[in-house]
């Protein structure tokens, strides 16, 4: 009795112990065949798989039913959103404009398809909303600290040393500050935090625009504001993702629509950290660039231009061609990680016969 | 009478039952209502890259979820550059389950590669591959080319060491206790080796979560005991029938060491097929000096079987000898083509346990033979002499 009953545990044991050490080999190959989907490189191949597809590039461009993982921040919107305030008059006549600014550090962004990060934000995005005025306007931003830590904004450009955002720490759980200060020098600068570490607080991403336009205003186009930038979401001090505007591939899925022959004026602003520089190549094109976009006459006509932290410029240029082109950092690493872009082309329609009439003959 | 026995039969039942029912109870409210109790600390999120294969412009790995949350896997790299990628059968991993990860790459032979998985929190894991080499696919001519291996540095080193049998037969009672103890020696470090190779093992390719070092403790006593309980059966039964005593010792001996090389193949192969290992006729030659001494292990208790001589003895002999080296092929195939770090883990502790069993079966050997006694001179000797040995070949290998 005895010899039988340990032989059936000993039986039991060894059963237990092969089929547990089965379950951990080979499980994957007990998944049973599901129907496949097709999946195309970007080199081309054609790829047959049961399972899902991760890819941020690809997410949107060919596989309509990834839309659903597309993130919540709108970049198309952000690229033309120009915020000029709550406009007023003062007594002397001075354009008043005024802003409400809440920074929170508590929301979390998608911000690769996917990719769940906590932010850091001002008006709940990153970057923050582009703040537009002119040339000795009086600019006001009522800014309120939601967060649980302490947060400013520091603006680059000309103001009093009490409005620059540094020392006037704004407390955290509703603390409250008015900036003012008259719009000034002409050009795009970058607002941000201020409150140490300010690489932390800059890279979870308090961060945004702010344009200063000449009084006589500058020629009619489509104007655009691209912020360069990335996220660090494992926290090695390096950027996991790079893009214009947030969203790693996202105009390259979603083209920027363009006319041809119509003036293109971009407003690009370097945000990213960690790594010193960052760069913007335009393909099949070149363009005027006015550093800082602080004089109206540009410095160079190139197809490259190279940014180093908060570096900012204007760029202008025309497409005659209809098509797509690329726009890209050239520092490939970045470009391989999200900053990269698609501007379509379209036949202008106030031109289109012309045009067709240059093709044909 | 029957009606007491039946009620006490109850009580010890019931009694058995009761600690193990407030066990339940804890469980569950540890699960339930008391979980808020633990909700300290933050959990943080871990996945393990087990295997990567290089096919056809593609690079394939396995992932299993080793942390102690659900993931989900968002993004595939490689060299820290993001690339498009399938995963099957789904995005979403429970602990423990695994995924199979593709990723279209027109790689190169030879070179290095970091391969990088995110999952949906941001967090990046990387895994390091010194040389891409291509998966092996099962084809007769590699089947051929593992059966070679395994008998080279398997099947015929093990034979070689059995032609030492003539010798130690006609030694002196002393001289021969000398080599039964330079075989424990010999498979004392045969074990050793074995666990140092599992824990690398575990090591390198399975997460914390495994408990590598404990897994493999596990594994050597189950296999230990499971060994010792069925050779003492063995042994027990061979005093009453034909089999003589000294074949049942070299029996479990050729199954200890068959064990042990059905491990050491297991390493061959999958170092060929990671492409981490470029054989060399050294490397080679090493094993089979390496593994000779195990033929020794073999033939110092066969050398006392009495009835044996001529045919029979030759014949039993080759078994043995199969017994112990040919479970080096099968590991090479095993190894090579359907390798898995985790079964490697614990096939290398199973041949561990039973070489330590071996080795116990040995020293009694030697107690009863000789008279109660381990610590003379030749013992002594002996199983110094057998580490000494191993540790100097294995320099080679």
């Amino acid at each position: 009795m005895k010899k039988s009953h340990s032989r059936i545990m000993i039986a039991s044991i060894s059963v237990i112990i092969v089929m547990s050490a089965l379950y951990f080999t080979f499980t994957e190959d007990i998944i049973a065949q599901q129907e496949d989907t097709v999946f195309v490189t970007h080199s081309g191949s054609v790829i047959k798989t049961t399972g899902e597809i991760i890819d941020p590039v690809y997410s949107t461009l060919l596989n309509p039913e990834y839309t659903e993982s597309t993130v919540e921040f709108d970049p198309m919107e952000y690229l033309r959103e120009f915020n000029y305030g709550k406009v007023s008059q003062l007594p002397d006549g001075t354009t008043l404009r005024e802003f409400t600014i809440i920074a929170e550090d508590d929301k979390i962004m998608e911000v690769s398809p996917g990719v769940f990060f906590n932010v850091w934000t001002f008006n709940g995005t990153v970057p923050g909303p582009t703040i537009r005025a002119t040339e000795g306007d009086i600019v006001r931003i009522n800014f309120i600290n939601n967060g649980s830590k302490p947060h400013t904004m520091h603006f680059h450009g000309i103001h009093p040393a009490e409005m620059d955002g540094v020392f006037e720490i704004v407390g955290q759980g509703g603390g409250r500050f008015t900036y003012e200060f008259e719009a000034g020098p002409v050009g795009v600068h970058p607002y941000h935090c201020h409150v140490m570490p300010v690489e932390e607080h800059i890279v979870r991403g308090m961060y945004g625009v702010y344009i200063v336009d000449p009084k006589e205003g500058r020629p009619a186009a489509d104007e655009m504001v691209m912020v360069l930038n990335g996220f660090d979401t494992d926290f090695d001090t390096e950027n996991n993702f790079y893009a214009a505007n947030s969203i790693p591939f996202y105009y390259q899925n979603n083209p920027i629509q363009i006319n041809t022959n119509e003036l293109i004026r971009i407003y690009v602003v370097n945000m990213v950290e960690f790594d010193p520089i960052n760069n913007l190549h335009l393909h099949a094109n070149l363009f005027y660039y006015y550093p800082t976009g602080t004089s109206l006459v540009p410095s160079f006509y190139t197809d490259m231009i190279t940014l180093s932290q908060t570096e900012r410029g204007i760029m202008e240029f025309e497409y005659e061609y209809p098509g797509k082109y690329l726009f890209h950092a050239h520092k490939i690493e970045f470009s391989e990680k999200g900053w990269v872009g698609i501007f379509q082309v379209n036949d202008n329609p106030d031109q289109k016969s012309q045009l067709e009439i240059e093709y044909g003959t | 009478m029957e009606l007491d026995n039946k009620s006490s039969k109850g009580k010890i039942i019931l009694s058995g039952i009761i600690p193990f029912a407030f066990l339940v109870l804890l469980i569950a409210y540890i699960f339930g209502p008391g979980s808020d109790l633990l909700d300290l600390g933050v959990p943080l999120p871990e996945i393990t890259m087990e295997k990567v294969d290089f096919v056809d412009s593609e690079i394939r790995v396995t992932v299993r979820n080793t942390g102690p949350i659900p993931v989900e896997i968002v993004m595939a790299d490689i060299n820290d550059r993001i690339q498009p990628a399938a995963i099957e059968p789904d995005r979403f991993l429970e602990r423990y389950e695994t995924a199979l990860v593709r990723i279209p790459f027109a790689w190169n032979e030879a070179e290095p590669y970091r391969i990088g998985l995110t999952i949906e929190d941001g967090t990046r894991f990387e895994k390091e591959i010194e040389a891409a080499a291509p998966a092996l696919e099962p084809s007769l001519e590699l089947v051929g080319f593992f059966a070679i291996i395994g008998t080279y540095v398997g099947i015929i080193p093990v034979m070689i060491g059995l032609l030492w049998l003539p010798f130690i037969r006609k030694i002196s009672k002393n001289k021969y206790h000398f080599f039964l103890a330079l075989t424990a020696g010999l498979l004392l470090f045969l074990g050793i080796d074995s666990i140092e190779e599992a824990l690398d093992v575990s090591e390198e390719n399975l997460a914390g979560s495994f408990n590598g070092a404990l897994l493999v403790a596990t594994v050597v006593v189950l296999s230990f005991l499971g060994l010792y309980y069925s050779s003492e059966k063995l042994i027990r039964r061979a005093a009453s029938s034909r089999i003589a005593k000294p074949t049942a010792i070299a029996l479990m001996i050729s199954i200890g060491i068959g064990l042990h090389n059905f491990g050491e193949g297991l390493a061959i192969g999958a170092a060929v097929g990671l492409g981490s290992i470029a054989f060399s006729t050294f490397l080679i030659v090493g094993f089979a000096l390496h593994n000779t001494t195990e033929g020794i292990a073999i033939a110092a208790p066969m050398s006392r079987g009495k009835a044996l001589i001529g045919k029979a003895l030759i014949g039993k002999l080759a078994v043995l000898g199969l017994i112990a080296g040919s479970p080096a092929i099968f590991g090479a195939w095993v190894g090579g083509f359907v390798y898995s770090p985790f079964t490697s883990v614990i096939f290398l502790a199973v041949g561990a346990g039973a070489i330590f069993q071996v080795i116990i079966t040995i020293l009694r050997w030697i107690r009863e033979e000789g008279d109660k006694n381990l610590s003379s001179a030749a013992v002594v000797s002996g199983f110094a002499a057998g580490m000494l040995v191993m540790y100097l070949t294995s320099i080679l290998v």
